[in-house]
């Protein structure tokens, strides 16, 4: 994995329940997109890290990258749908409108201060999202990064999917 | 830590076109908000943002900036370059419904692909869409691509164009200003307006620039995006993460604080985000000359970050620091010497290096450190 060493994964849905909704995430509205997110970072950080927050020391250098092709949609589309019929849109909907909340969300609960990038990846989402890790890491900007991928549809009958995977140089850790 | 050539600029805002238009209007320090007139704005409480009355389409607008960065830098045209591009999302994304399998049929990328066609672009390896510090995250991935040796030259490009939906989530979120003007740093803030901007940057190892003979505009000296660790959308109060980044920035460079002359902020005039910048700034610095140029040309979200570079390196280029609209009266709780009654004129009284600093929701921060070549 060019050179990236893999600390700890989690998927969603995960192999104990699948076709449960991910917990809610409390401040979130409406859509899966939020709740992905939350359920696959808080997973996949929980088996290498055990209980929140991460060490400082790990925190401090871990960044996060969120890749996503759809975003949002089902947040941005009701967003369009208000607008369009003249109405108010609801105050909430601002804090989820776009990906940095819910990763800052994460970042916040782990204590985690690295470099947060939201992506929308122009080739396989994964491995766009590791590039970039490995990018981060050759740059000296962080020493260890969260990437996870998040699609709102596209899988069987149109479910979403999410994936997070948890990665550090082969030199370090 | 090898500099990165600044080679070629690419702007266009509420100010005008071209980059000596942004320089000019920000040196004047008029802001640019009128009454919206692209969408409706009858159920809002703010109906004023910074726009450019014959903007084109998004695309047309990115095609356009990478075009003319990659003249301005000495290129024949973008054809062959990568670009790294920093968007909001496809415009049409939440109105082009799903296909059959649920997937958007409009995304980030979709922009991507009718720009790589367009232009016969090298392609495009990164879309950012981590709101305010899209373009900030590109510029330091883009430096990062240059010094680790993956690329020699690469097209930074970012725009927003203000646009019906997000106007409406920052009037709900009480994000918007209510009196008309942005005011950062200064006591009355109520908030940000928003404003278009497209600009694009032509970034190459310095060793390209030189074998083909072009001059530089600037040098990207430091780099750096680091996360506050703290809240979902509110930024540290200390600054915390931006004060970090400024000092990784300034590390990168081999520079201290004190041999900056400007910092072009954030400076959103919000009331808890310029506050928290403001202790940021206070940490690193001992007294520096601080612009706030969004209170003339709004805030472009994915695209401030590289329209306020390309501000900065004029700015310093011209030898002569943006002030700051807006201002009513120094706020004890934003203790930074904030440039308003006029531009700091003197080239002796400055330095030739500024930082540029930037946050979003999520607690990002990203901090570019430039000098005029």
């Amino acid at each position: 994995m060019s050179g990236l060493r893999v600390l700890a994964e989690a998927r969603w849905p995960a192999e104990a329940g699948p076709g449960e909704p991910p917990p809610v995430v409390a401040g979130y509205l409406l859509s899966s997109f939020n709740p992905l997110v939350a359920d696959v970072a808080e997973r996949c950080l929980a088996a290498h890290h055990g209980e929140r927050p991460a060490p400082p020391a790990e925190g401090a250098d871990t960044a996060i990258v969120l890749v996503s092709a759809s975003g949002d949609a089902t947040s941005a589309e009701h967003v369009a749908a208000t607008v369009d019929d003249g109405r108010s849109v609801g105050p909430l909907f601002f804090f989820q409108s776009v990906p940095n909340s819910i990763a800052g969300h994460v970042a916040a609960r782990w204590g985690l201060a690295g470099p947060l990038t939201c992506l929308c990846p122009t080739g396989d989402a994964l491995a766009d999202g590791l590039d970039q890790a490995r990018l981060l890491l050759d740059d000296g900007a962080a020493r260890s990064a969260l990437v996870i991928c998040v699609e709102q549809g596209g899988g069987p009958n149109g479910a979403d999917s999410a994936a997070a995977v948890l990665v550090t140089g082969d030199r370090h850790r | 830590m090898a500099d990165v050539a600044i080679t070629g600029l690419a702007a266009m805002s509420a100010l005008g076109r071209g980059p000596a238009a942004q320089l000019s209007g920000v040196l004047a320090g008029s802001a640019t908000f009128t009454p919206v007139d692209r969408f409706d704005t009858d159920a809002r409480r703010v109906r004023l943002a910074a726009t450019l009355p014959d903007a084109g389409t998004l695309t047309d607008e990115l095609a356009a900036a990478i075009g003319e960065a990659c003249r301005d830098g000495g290129l024949r045209g973008p054809a062959d370059v990568p670009v790294l591009l920093a968007v909001h999302g496809h415009p049409a994304a939440a109105r082009s419904g799903r296909a059959a399998d649920g997937r958007p049929l409009r995304t980030a990328a979709h922009l991507a692909a009718e720009l790589t066609e367009r232009l016969g672009l090298a392609g495009v390896p990164r879309v950012y869409t981590s709101a305010c510090v899209s373009a900030g995250n590109a510029v330091a991935d883009a430096a990062a691509m240059i010094t680790t040796g993956r690329l020699d030259r690469v097209v930074v490009a970012a725009g927003y164009l203000v646009e019906s939906d997000q106007f409406a989530l920052f009037d709900a979120g009480r994000g918007l200003a209510t009196d008309g003007a942005v005011r950062p740093f200064s006591t009355g803030r109520t908030g940000l307006l928003l404003g278009d901007a497209v600009a694009a940057v032509v970034l190459e190892s310095v060793a390209a620039a030189g074998a083909r003979g072009v001059t530089d505009a600037a040098r990207l000296l430091g780099w750096a995006r680091t996360g506050d660790g703290f809240h979902p959308v509110q930024p540290h109060p200390r600054g915390d993460g931006m004060a970090r980044a400024i000092r990784q920035a300034l590390g990168r460079a081999g520079l201290d604080a004190g041999e900056v002359g400007h910092v072009n902020a954030h400076g959103t005039g919000s009331p808890m985000s310029d506050a928290a910048e403001a202790a940021a700034l206070a940490e690193v610095f001992d007294s520096v000359a601080v612009s706030a140029t969004k209170s003339v040309h709004g805030h472009a979200l994915e695209a401030s970050v590289l329209l306020e570079l390309v501000i900065t390196v004029l700015a310093l280029r011209a030898g002569e620091l943006p002030l700051t609209a807006g201002f009513l009266a120094a706020d004890p709780a934003c203790p930074v010497n904030v440039i308003t009654d006029a531009p700091v004129t003197s080239p002796s009284s400055i330095s030739d290096t500024a930082v540029s600093v930037n946050a979003a929701f999520g607690g990002a921060n990203t901090a570019l450190v430039v000098r005029a070549a």
